[in-house]
């Protein structure tokens, strides 16, 4: 998976990553033989690469909405799809998904944000089921 | 750090119109009106240092190696009707 391959189309973030300000384009590498995980790739600043999954893959009945300026921000017509991706992070042999703070991408428009829910129900390390 | 004293009901106003109201001020805390431009995201400090952290935490050990582990194992116990 090469992240400067021009197939991979570039994602812009509306607003960086917090703690990751200097970079605002990312690609989404993903491949049949890791899904239901993707990985984030920064192609900016310090290109800072992140592992993640959908949400629903962490919590079956994951079903966040986007307040209104979010949807605005991220140009949402209508009902249209868009992709919610949980970073993941690893501590030795156990991960975590955060439910918190989703990536949030609109495909149409190649645009993302990191949304911060004010659902504190959600949590920021919400443990991984792991074999 | 910029230190401004300001009574209810007055405000400071930040870059080109991120204005900050004080509203009220209670024995549970100081009540704070933020207007700002949709694009501006306005979050407590402390949320946004937890998340800070961790995306940091996330980004440091992100390597294939990593990712495969987790996968396999993730998609182990996914399917509980494949072999182990």
């Amino acid at each position: 998976m090469n992240p400067e391959n021009p197939e991979n189309p570039v994602i812009e973030m509306l607003s960086p990553l917090p703690g990751f300000e200097n970079c605002k384009r990312y690609v989404l590498m993903t491949a049949p033989e890791i899904a239901p995980f993707a990985r984030f790739q920064g192609l900016d600043g310090s290109k800072p690469s992140f592992l993640a999954l959908p949400p629903q893959a962490v919590v079956a009945k994951f079903d966040q909405v986007l307040e209104t300026a979010d949807r605005e921000r991220l140009d949402v017509e209508g009902n249209e799809p868009l992709l919610w991706l949980s970073i993941v992070r690893i501590d030795g042999d156990r991960a975590f998904a955060n439910l918190r703070a989703p990536l949030v991408i609109n495909p149409r428009r190649m645009l993302g944000l990191q949304v911060i829910s004010a659902d504190e129900q959600l949590a920021i390390s919400h443990p991984l089921l792991l074999d | 750090m910029l230190v401004i004293t300001r009574k209810v009901d007055e405000a400071i106003v930040i870059g080109d119109g991120i204005e900050i109201r004080v509203l009220r001020v209670g024995k549970d805390g100081v009540r704070l009106g933020v207007t700002a431009p949709a694009d501006v995201a306005v979050h407590r400090l402390e949320i946004y240092n937890a998340i800070c952290d961790a995306n940091a935490s996330a980004a440091r050990d992100a390597s294939d190696a990593a990712l495969r582990k987790i996968v396999d194992r993730f998609r182990r116990q996914a399917s509980p009707e494949s072999p182990k």
